[in-house]
């Protein structure tokens, strides 16, 4: 019984010494732009981190935060090669408004619809504003809810901190 | 001994096997090759009666909801458990929901070709006309269904879904048994030679139907109604896309359904969705038209609403804009299932940089609502009424608004907005002739240094509602609010407001909140009182009481 409970100590040990971070959610549907559906595990950045950003177009912060990378977004891909994807989770209320949305603002993102929000369960997300950062091999290295002015500058700082810069 | 020996066993691997599943400890675990994530809140209410505002008295002086997901994955493999507590309810959320228990579990398969998920799930046909399971947390709106749904792409460009199962109502499961399947065919990627058009073609179709067991209803005295025990609905939609254009059709229709909501009348159901947009870089257009009768479809035909939206199968959004601003948002309009029509128009400019007022963002935005012009031939029992196409009944609800957001520099952003309103009382349960409000909102960002920042927030109302709508309303009369927020560290904000009526002088209705984030966890405190309003997320809106006292919310993301 003693080398019994003796393994099993060991083997949670192990376990704790293998925690790691989550791969991004393989296979969940996303609406692309032009109507197509595509699927979570195509989201990557070739060997670049990359950032995914859930919002609304009824979100004010939201909209707050991608008007703001917008304006530092070319500094940030010149430096970082980051990219950012923006998950809407417009549901058929104003689903049809994303695209116009995102060209009246003349967003430079990769944008996709979750309608149902199942990227949004799967990814653990309370409300939106979230931002992820996603590294090259796929896996989940940091998140943050909510959006202050002032984000923007945590985020590029984590993206850096990544690419060991 | 041998038996005692087993015991002890038995209790080593159930100790490890939580601890493997233990979700304190950290971020996402590596765990038997798998990982776990997750996420908790909990939303704790304290209240005092309020005579002034009209808050209830709380008796058990402290309410809370509270709810935990679990998930777990391991390659093709998924699994999920959701804790939900309510001890007792919030204010506002549906009675019904109080107790404690595991809401929500599911296992799921998947590869590149199939996927399946058995025990509680979320699915969408279309634009949900016919079908959508889905769950607010906000408003305390869960219709899962808990059963079986598979998904199958039967080659590149064509998915299958299928669906099966009764619907989640609070702690119980809705009478009815809801079956449904979807195809939807992407030109594009099915024909080999399309691949490269500009033009983007998506077709789709499904059908849904539910069986629920007879039940009786007397139309009069000794007339029992022959109800259908199968209901079936089916939609077709198109997706086209070319260029800057897009345009997306949905129509559905739905067979008789005789049911409470509709006074169980043997109408058929259908209705239209069309939306047509324009966009190109910094300026777009966008259209919705869409006519509802008779389609509120549910899982149990004698289900009300009167504790909130319960059972439905299918999603029939409102057409307007979702207005955020206090003000606007103090009169949502609620979707009318039951027949309504509606246009909505949306441009949004970003005017050149280099011209007049240039980098300015401009959005204009209107709609109008109303009701089917329909003809009753009968009640109970009968076809109930008929209905002109095209013919419109009286106003349900139409708005104008403006909005304009300007970077007055490097640390400085403006956002004005004019917005105008006509509301008919009577969609949300109150009495009175239409009313007119206009709205005029400040908005003022000013972003001190990398780390801190202000917003103020200054907005007032002018209404005639309290000319013509019944006297406890606690919304009637004009209005003017008052916001500053301050974040600060970048992690930490306060923020005080406070809402006054300025005609009456009943509402004056302070809060103060403080809070603080770090990376996906957030801790939130406020004191105030809470007008009684609606509160609407898509095609859902909860009657929520008015409130006077302390909210603690504390969630996190792993």
């Amino acid at each position: 019984m003693k080398k019994l409970i003796a393994t099993l100590l060991l083997s949670m040990a192990t376990c704790l010494c293998v925690a790691q971070n989550a791969k991004l959610p393989a296979n969940v549907e996303l609406k692309a732009l032009d109507g197509s559906m595509v699927s979570s595990s195509t989201l990557q950045n070739g060997d670049k981190p990359f950032i995914i950003s859930f919002w609304a177009t009824w979100c004010h912060p939201c909209n707050r935060e991608l008007n703001t990378i917008k304006d530092v977004y070319e500094e940030w891909q010149e430096e970082t090669g980051v990219k950012v994807i923006a998950i809407s989770i417009d549901d058929a209320r104003s689903a049809n408004r994303v695209k116009p949305h995102v060209d009246g603002h003349d967003w430079p993102y990769e944008v996709y619809i979750d309608e149902n929000q199942a990227f949004k369960r799967a990814m653990n997300v309370i409300n939106v504003p979230h931002t992820f950062i996603v590294n090259a091999q796929g896996e989940i290295v940091w998140q943050h809810t909510g959006y202050a002015p002032g984000d923007e500058e945590e985020v590029i700082e984590k993206v850096r901190e990544i690419m060991g810069k | 001994m041998k038996n005692n020996n087993f015991r002890k066993t038995v209790w080593a691997g159930l100790l490890v096997f939580s601890f493997y599943f233990s979700p304190a400890m950290s971020q996402a675990q590596g765990v038997l090759g798998g990982h776990v994530t997750g996420n908790m809140q909990l939303d704790m209410q304290m209240s005092r009666e309020d005579s002034t505002i009209g808050a209830p008295d709380v008796p058990e002086q402290m309410l809370m909801n509270a709810r935990a997901d679990i998930l777990y994955t391991n390659g093709a493999f998924d699994a999920g458990l959701r804790f939900e507590a309510y001890t007792n309810p919030l204010l506002g959320f549906d009675k019904n929901y109080r107790g404690q228990g595991i809401a929500n579990y599911f296992v799921s398969y998947h590869n590149d070709r199939i996927s399946f998920t058995a025990g509680y799930f979320y699915e969408q046909f279309g634009n949900g006309m016919i079908l959508r399971t889905y769950e607010d947390r906000n408003i305390g709106y869960d219709n899962a269904l808990f059963g079986f749904n598979v998904h199958y792409q039967l080659m590149p460009g064509i998915m299958l879904k299928g669906v099966i199962g009764k619907q989640r109502y609070c702690w119980t499961l809705g009478n009815g048994i809801v079956r449904g399947v979807d195809a939807e065919v992407q030109l594009n990627s099915l024909i080999p030679a399309w691949a490269d058009k500009e033009l983007r073609v998506t077709l789709g179709g499904g059908v849904v139907s539910r069986y629920e067991p007879d039940t009786t209803i007397f139309s009069s005295p000794g007339y029992k109604l022959n109800l259908p025990l199968n209901v079936g609905a089916f939609s077709t939609r198109m997706d086209l896309a070319y260029r800057n254009w897009n345009l997306n059709v949905e129509y559905a229709r739905k067979g008789q359904d005789p049911s409470f909501l509709n006074n169980y009348i043997y109408r058929y159901g259908q209705a239209l969705t069309v939306n047509a947009s324009y966009a190109t870089r910094g300026f777009s257009v966008n259209l919705q038209a869409k006519r509802v009768d008779n389609m509120v479809f549910k899982s149990e035909r004698a289900a009300t609403d009167a504790n909130g939206a319960k059972l439905y199968i299918n999603y029939i959004p409102a057409i307007n804009k979702e207005h955020t601003y206090a003000f606007l948002s103090m009169y949502p309009y609620s979707t009318q299932a039951q027949g309504e029509m509606g246009l909505q128009g949306d441009i949004i400019w970003r005017l050149p940089k280099d011209g007049f007022l240039g980098g300015t963002d401009i959005h204009l935005n209107s709609s109008v609502i109303t009701a089917l012009d329909m003809k009753v031939v009968g009640g109970m029992g009968t076809e109930g009424y008929t209905s002109d196409f095209f013919g419109t009944g009286d106003l349900y609800y139409g708005d104008a608004s403006l909005e304009v957001t300007r970077k007055i520099n490097s640390q400085l952003k403006l956002t004005a907005l004019y917005g105008y309103q006509v509301v008919n009382p009577e969609i949300d349960g109150h009495s009175g002739a239409l009313h007119h409000n206009n709205v005029v909102v400040g908005d003022l960002l000013w972003k001190i240094n990398k780390k801190n920042a202000l917003r103020f927030e200054a907005e007032w109302m002018g209404s005639d509602s309290r000319y013509t709508q019944e006297v406890d309303d606690k919304r009637c009369g004009d209005w003017i609010m008052g916001l500053v927020e301050y974040n600060f560290t970048s992690r930490w904000f306060v923020s005080v407001s406070d809402q006054y009526a300025y005609h009456d002088g009943t509402g004056n209705y302070y809060n103060i909140s403080l809070g603080y984030t770090h990376n996906a966890t957030r801790i939130q405190l406020g004191y105030g009182k809470q007008r009684e309003g609606m509160i609407c997320i898509g095609g859902v809106c909860r009657q929520m009481p008015a409130l006077n006292g302390l909210t603690l919310t504390l969630s996190t993301s792993f």
